[in-house]
């Protein structure tokens, strides 16, 4: 488990996430890819469902800023235990008291966009809007996870299937 | 004061109020006592009424048998059972629990959105009298940790009343379909839900709330039958006032005797997140007037984070059920690392035991134990396996206390291999049945093990407080096992395997002695009580996870019924929503149960049959 073991950045990271309440501060040292918190993009509020007469523009496209980028894709599976993500949708992801997210099915759209939306906002069923505890930049490094899933750069993927 | 409560439960609201008049125009008892039952075992002696034709209780009587006096259906003639109705509830998810029968009408409670559907019994078609919407609160799906069942409801004096996933407690008029009273038990904010079947106990309510994977504080209610009101509550750690232990608490083992152990036997505060929920079954013994009941895990499930005893988690709790005080309590596994909730059934019976009469609670337990107890006093008579266990070697009588086999202790930040049973237990909440002709309990059983990594959680209300990385899978040979245990001789008499899938479904024995159950991929069994021959089975739609039940029809004459709705911690692996490539999923459930995607799909059907 990356939380608990290894580099001194995880465990600095899983000592920090005990307090609920934290917010990230300048992260680890070798983290260099992606931009600084204060550069980091707002997260687009999209519509969940359709828009009549369609949209003018489409932010679900918005990329994630984070997204390819090793450090980032390690702190979201670390933030993705340590916030408890992982009791509801699985260790891995592969889902329980919460849909799959390792599958190809999104209820509320799978771009990047819209799982950042979902996740900042919390949906019907029973997910939480993590906004109220989650800097986007957290977000983002939880989505870029997600979207690593079933590829070779997961970080720590599930062993023993 | 039972029986009495079942005649007057009888009678329509109008004619409850002259009770001999409404007690002589019932045709016949559809409840009876025991020595209206033909061909009991030697020594053995029942404790509460059975249902002969209705079925009123989640488990038919108040202690737990599961067993019924009926007799159409036999070992002779089970064989040319056939399908005599089907209806779907309409809810596609976990159908763990069984039907009602209250005279023509059988009552049907479905998992969330807990629709209470009313079906008349007189009409072939089997169309809907009425269907009663709580409108629960969907925010509660996402806290439910095992799927979004429910076991069922009870009935007395008039009322269905069954719980809420939304944490509520519902009493409706049977007749009319009109709410009588809803009462808020749990709230949803912190992770509290509830699955059980509410058990009515006198002109109590007696329910307890889910949540022991989201860090809430466990504990039962006893609600006014009449009106709802909360008359007691009884939390699973904390202070003895809190716990209702007082002057009437004398359980029998020194360890459990000193005060204010819900605080003292955890960190500091820790028992105010530490979990001991109550979401199985409740027995009741009306010669003793005490109910029983067990206690599920400590929270979370990395042990380190709850060092001590954890008091009164994984524990049998005796309680007046009027007030609600502790009588006695009996801790079977102090300190907990392994999710080994005890909610299972405690079945009440008096049987003969080493030459005397004594009155017994029998608990067939997640931890792999067939666990009796002397119901008076909460003494330990017994606790041998029967299934594969190594996390333990056995029980000192004595103390009490498990042999703990210190190569399967879990902690955090270690990967402790091949723990026996898993978590999800040698059974789970699906209850056995005791026939009092033949002294044997049937035990739903399972074989599953675990690699088991303890893992940091982080309290975040309303959200899971895990606090492990865990993966199944199945057991050295069989997966499912249907047992019958002898409990006086401590043995196992005959089983029937299952290579398959584990055994998921409860238990119905009758006094044709014949037992029902039903597997994962859907079939439908009867068996020979006395010797486990297969004598009829049925392929029914999807998996079975419900308890079967038996009734008399409006033309007088015996039928079955059963849910087949795969679900529940075990059986949800079978939905879409969960992928079967992350063996650590569904709390880690996937790696023992992927295949069962290719054996069952989500339903909701409802079968009766009958000959």
């Amino acid at each position: 488990m990356a939380i608990s073991g290894g580099d001194a950045c995880h465990r600095r990271l899983a000592a920090a996430t005990v307090i609920v309440t934290l917010t990230w501060t300048t992260g680890c040292s070798e983290r260099t890819s992606a931009p600084p918190v204060s550069l980091m993009p707002p997260i687009a509020d999209v519509p969940v469902g359709p828009v009549p007469g369609g949209v003018r523009e489409d932010r679900s496209v918005l990329g994630n800023p984070v997204a390819g980028d090793p450090d980032a894709l390690r702190d979201g599976r670390a933030f993705f235990v340590a916030y408890n993500c992982s009791g509801c949708h699985g260790d891995h992801g592969g889902g329980g008291m919460g849909p799959s997210l390792r599958d190809a099915s999104w209820i509320y759209g799978g771009s990047a966009a819209e799982i950042a939306n979902s996740v900042v906002q919390g949906r019907a069923h029973g997910m939480p809007a993590w906004g109220t505890r989650l800097t986007p930049e957290q977000v983002w490094q939880i989505v870029a996870y997600l979207g690593s899933m079933r590829t070779p750069r997961e970080p720590d993927p599930p062993a023993g299937g | 004061m039972f029986r009495w409560l079942i005649l007057v439960s009888l009678c329509t609201p109008a004619v409850a109020l002259v009770l001999m008049g409404c007690s002589t125009t019932e045709p016949a008892s559809r409840y009876v006592h025991e020595g209206e039952v033909a061909g009991l075992a030697s020594g053995v002696h029942l404790i509460s009424d059975l249902p002969h034709g209705d079925w009123h209780l989640p488990a038919g009587d108040a202690a737990n048998t599961r067993f019924s006096p009926l007799s159409q259906i036999d070992t002779t003639n089970v064989a040319a059972l056939k399908v005599t109705n089907t209806m779907s509830t309409g809810v596609n998810r976990g159908h763990e629990g069984q039907p009602l029968v209250v005279g023509d009408t059988m009552y049907v409670i479905t998992p969330f959105p807990n629709y209470l559907h009313a079906i008349d019994l007189t009409d072939p078609a089997a169309p809907r009298r009425w269907t009663y919407d709580p409108q629960a609160d969907p925010r509660a799906v996402g806290i439910a940790c095992c799927d979004i069942v429910n076991r069922g409801a009870s009935y007395a004096d008039g009322k269905i009343v069954f719980a809420t996933l939304d944490a509520h407690t519902i009493a409706v008029d049977a007749e009319t379909g009109q709410e009588v009273w809803r009462t808020r038990v749990g709230d949803i904010a912190i992770g509290e839900t509830i699955t059980m079947a509410p058990l009515i106990v006198k002109d109590r309510v007696i329910v307890g709330n889910s949540g022991g994977e989201l860090g809430v504080r466990g504990f039962v209610v006893g609600l006014d039958l009449d009106s709802g009101e909360e008359m007691w509550r009884a939390y699973h750690t904390g202070p003895d006032a809190e716990v209702l232990i007082g002057p009437a608490f004398a359980p029998f083992y020194d360890t459990h005797r000193e005060a204010n152990l819900g605080v003292s036997t955890w960190p500091t505060d820790k028992w105010k997140t530490g979990g001991g929920t109550a979401w199985g079954w409740v027995s009741y013994d009306p010669q003793l007037d005490l109910i029983y009941y067990g206690t599920g895990n400590p929270s979370p499930w990395n042990p380190d984070q709850h060092a001590g005893d954890n008091k009164w988690t994984v524990t049998i709790f005796a309680r007046d059920p009027d007030d609600g005080q502790a009588r006695w309590a009996y801790q079977i596994l102090p300190h907990d690392q392994w999710d080994y909730d005890e909610i299972m059934e405690n079945v009440l019976v008096d049987m003969e035991w080493r030459g005397r009469r004594r009155k017994l609670l029998i608990h067939p337990g997640r931890t792999g134990f067939v666990f009796v107890l002397d119901r008076e006093t909460g003494e330990l008579l017994s606790a041998q396996p029967y299934q594969p266990v190594n996390w333990a070697s056995g029980y000192d009588l004595a103390s009490g206390l498990p042999r703990k086999n210190p190569d399967k202790l879990t902690r955090q930040g270690a990967v402790v291999r091949n723990i026996c049973p898993s978590s999800t237990g040698a059974k789970e909440f699906n209850p056995s049945a005791l026939s009092p002709r033949t002294g044997l309990i049937y035990i739903p059983a399972h074989n599953t093990c675990m690699d088991y990594e303890g893992v940091e959680a982080n309290y975040i209300a309303g959200t899971p407080y895990l606090g492990a990385s865990v993966r199944m899978y199945q057991g050295t040979g069989h997966h499912g096992e249907l047992v019958a245990w002898d409990p006086v001789g401590e043995r196992k008499v005959w089983s029937i395997k299952d290579n398959r899938f584990p055994l998921y479904s409860g238990v119905l024995v009758t006094a044709g002695d014949v037992v029902f159950f039903g597997t994962l991929d859907g079939w439908f069994k009867a068996v020979d009580a006395r010797s486990g021959q297969q004598l009829w089975q049925f392929k029914t739609g999807s998996g079975i996870v419900g308890n079967p039940m038996t009734f008399l029809g409006p033309d007088g004459r015996q039928y079955v019924a059963i849910y087949s709705g795969i679900g529940g911690w075990m059986g949800a692996v079978a939905y879409p929503s969960i992928s079967s490539d992350d063996p650590y999923a569904a709390l880690g459930v996937v790696g023992a149960m992927k295949d069962i995607k290719r054996y069952a799909s989500p339903s909701s059907m409802l079968y009766i049959f009958g000959l």
